[in-house]
């Protein structure tokens, strides 16, 4: 008895998302008490409460698979790190409409939407009252990342990297290439570019989204290849400085056309580590 | 030689009494605080930007000129003349303020402090066609339009290559730091303009306006909205600090490739930071610019500015909020017109090469939440506290006092040794009756980690669960690894 709650534990630690949500956590937590976010607690308190209350709600009526808290709390964290509101109203419509997208904008099961990133657009379009920061992390966050890409690449056996990897690459090249080679500034400027918090944020938590990029490897490869010069162009030439954000919302209702000329299951997250065949839960 | 000012200098500032509802505001720490900086108006409205550089070039004007990277060629209405007042004016009315209150005597009824305030005021061309045809072919260098306004003649250039508009420049007598070069080939490359700025020594009345030359003002288009601070690294040593006075019709204007930190602000200090108000925010400032890194941009005001709108525009106002003409002057014409929004915001940065590799870019956002930068003194009751709730407000008052210390030991890093007596003697009108009671005076200095304790301490205990969580599952992979 002991011996079969303890293999269950196991097993559910298992679970990237714990992984994700220790990681947004302590980051968050980090911006709380060194970047000077402590005005923000209690937005960020209403942000997970309501992104908890309405999974809950949702689920309820739906799968009853409990378990997509864990979800619900990633997409939480996400808003919290991304999403700036003057009030907390705002911050509580921002997470009942990133949560609600995932169970009403649905394609053969599948939802379309990045919950937090279609919660930061709806807050934005919605009210006069919710920006992005791109600039609140500062550069110094960029070890961080290294260790949250380490360690997710850990955890999910590089599995849904790809997505990350060819995005930040593609983009770092083509950024090095206009910043350093064509303009000719010095390589700091680059890097300064590229340290940006939200950047990475985006890059190694947001697009890496099993939900919600393509199945297949190869599409996620050139799916995240369109979004980075995406992103070089509509940050380079057109000076757009929360691009990447808007860009995921326009291009997500694509990923089911990429699903249609690339076949291959779809994603669930109970399957995930398979190294024991036997303690694998679809459904 | 002309010599090359890339970054603009200082402004005086002139205080005065303003009496809010809550506490007086007895002393400001403005611009003129800081040696080698610069203002800079900045409005943003749409795609346009219109830009206010302050001037404050000393020495022979035929030795000043200005050279400042700009988006588009400007056509002549884009460029204006400024009152140099228009900065005294906002600085004055955005400084950082302290200031006071008193406490009432509880032994006393209740009766009308009078206040006996002592002020701390402290300051705050023309070439021919075939020049123009040789300059394309010499140094591949367009002048794109030239005029003359005011005591100002002012050249727009367009190059290909960044040797020869360095070139162009020297040959035209103005001196070019030699790091200049590298900074004006991205620039260049960029699609950028130049606006080239030299003193017509005809119209210049040096008799005028304290014989300081006046600001000038450009307005551009473009999507970019940011500050070319590249250029003015180019010739300077150590660092500089820069003031900008945004306008926007949207909420505060923040930084976007650099944070912006608020600065602590409604922080109670004992009453003798009073009479040095300002070495106590410099010194504020210089630590919380070291604690963040010397890489962050510093809010130090932000407030709805709207002339129509009802609201109070400062508490305590340190100076009058700009109105009608000021925003004018400063470039923000739709600030006067009915049902527009018109939002006030101070930033303070402080530059050097290592620590701010590019530019400054801006955004607008529609955050409307008011700050202020503002310290407060609180004078003790005096009189006869003998009675029972005087002898609990003594005790009240030692307390308070402790608490001020450290507040000051951790915002300005002052050694607060130095006024051991502040808590039980440092004010000669208390009569405290108990025994000095020394031990409660230890008050040391430093106390970082005083603030933000239980974020912190909930930061560490994630970040622990984070790497043992890491490292059981690296334990368990490497164990499937071995026997699967």
């Amino acid at each position: 008895m002991i011996q079969k709650v303890l293999s269950d534990m196991s097993n559910e630690a298992r679970d990237p998302r714990y992984f994700q949500i220790l990681f947004l956590g302590t980051f968050l937590l980090y911006g709380v008490s060194y970047l000077g976010w402590q005005n923000e607690t209690s937005k960020y308190i209403a942000l997970l409460a309501s992104v908890v209350v309405t999974q809950l709600a949702f689920t309820h009526y739906t799968t009853r698979r409990y378990s997509s808290i864990k979800s619900a709390l990633i997409t939480g964290l996400g808003l919290c790190l991304l999403l700036r509101t003057g009030s907390i109203h705002t911050a509580i419509l921002a997470a009942a409409i990133a949560i609600s997208t995932k169970f009403l904008i649905k394609v053969k099961n599948k939802h379309i939407f990045n919950p937090a990133n279609v919660g930061i657009i709806a807050a934005m379009l919605l009210t006069n009252d919710a920006w992005i920061s791109p600039g609140q992390w500062g550069s110094s966050v960029l070890l961080w990342f290294f260790v949250g890409a380490a360690g997710l690449m850990m955890i999910l056996k590089v599995g849904r990297l790809d997505t990350s990897f060819t995005f930040i690459l593609t983009f770092g090249v083509l950024l090095f290439a206009r910043q350093v080679l064509y303009l000719g500034w010095e390589p700091s400027v680059w890097l300064h570019q590229m340290s940006n918090g939200t950047l990475l944020l985006f890059t190694f938590f947001m697009i890496t989204d099993p939900m919600t990029t393509p199945n297949h490897k190869y599409a996620r490869v050139l799916w995240s290849l369109v979004l980075a010069v995406g992103l070089f162009v509509a940050s380079n030439f057109f000076y757009m400085q929360t691009a990447a954000i808007w860009l995921l919302v326009i291009f997500s209702p694509f990923t089911p056309l990429f699903d249609k000329l690339f076949v291959a299951r779809k994603f669930e997250w109970e399957g995930i580590p398979l190294e024991r065949n036997d303690t694998v839960i679809i459904k | 030689m002309k010599k090359i000012v890339l970054s603009l200098m200082a402004v005086c500032s002139m205080g005065q009494v303003a009496l809010a509802f809550c506490g007086f505001y007895v002393a400001k720490a403005g611009a003129d605080l800081y040696n080698n900086k610069s203002e800079v108006i900045l409005v943003r409205d749409g795609n346009k930007t219109t830009i206010t550089m302050s001037n404050d070039f000393k020495g022979d004007v035929k030795d000043f000129a200005m050279v400042v990277p700009v988006p588009n060629v400007l056509a002549r209405e884009d460029i204006r003349i400024a009152d140099r007042s228009v900065f005294s004016m906002l600085d004055a009315y955005s400084a950082p303020r302290l200031v006071e209150y008193y406490d009432q005597n509880p032994c006393e009824p209740v009766y009308e402090v009078e206040e006996d305030m002592m002020l701390e005021n402290i300051a705050v061309a023309e070439s021919t066609m075939s020049r123009v045809l040789r300059d394309k072919v010499k140094y591949r260098v367009t002048i794109e339009a030239q005029y003359k306004v005011a005591e100002y003649d002012i050249v727009l250039l367009s190059a290909k290559k960044s040797g020869g508009l360095k070139q162009w420049l020297i040959d035209n007598g103005y001196s070019i730091p030699a790091k200049a070069e590298q900074v004006l080939e991205p620039y260049i490359k960029s699609g950028l303009k130049f606006f080239v700025v030299k003193v017509d020594l005809n119209k210049y009345n040096p008799t005028a306006n304290g014989g300081f030359l006046r600001p000038l003002q450009i307005t551009v288009k473009s999507d970019k909205f940011m500050l070319p601070i590249r250029l003015g690294m180019a010739n300077s040593k150590g660092e500089q600090d820069m003031i900008v006075y945004a306008f926007s019709k949207t909420g505060r204007v923040e930084c976007s490739n650099y944070r912006t930190v608020q600065m602590p602000t409604n922080k109670k200090v004992p009453t003798f930071v009073k009479p040095n108000f300002a070495n106590f925010y410099t010194d504020v400032f210089r630590n919380q610019h070291s604690q963040q890194g010397r890489n962050a941009v510093f809010l130090e005001y932000a407030w709805n500015v709207t002339p129509t709108w009802s609201g109070v525009k400062c508490d305590p106002c340190v100076g009058n909020p700009p109105y009608a003409r000021e925003f004018l002057m400063a470039g923000v014409p739709w600030a006067n017109a009915n049902g527009t929004t018109t939002y006030f915001t101070r930033m303070h940065v402080r530059y050097t090469l290592d620590k701010f590799p590019e530019d400054l870019f801006f955004i607008e956002t529609p955050n409307k939440e008011h700050y202020q930068a503002r310290y407060v003194i609180t004078h003790p009751a005096y009189g006869d506290l003998s009675c029972a709730e005087g002898k609990r407000y003594v005790q009240r008052l030692k307390l308070r006092r402790q608490q001020e210390l450290r507040s000051l030991a951790t915002l300005s890093q002052w050694d607060t040794m130095e006024f051991y007596d502040y808590v039980a003697n440092g004010t000669d009108k208390v009569r405290i009756e108990e025994e000095s009671d020394q031990n409660e005076l230890f008050v040391v200095g430093g106390g970082n980690g005083s603030e933000g304790g239980p974020p912190r301490a909930l930061f560490f205990g994630f970040a622990g669960l984070l790497i043992l969580y890491a490292a059981r599952r690296v334990y368990s992979l490497a164990d499937s690894f071995t026997f699967s």
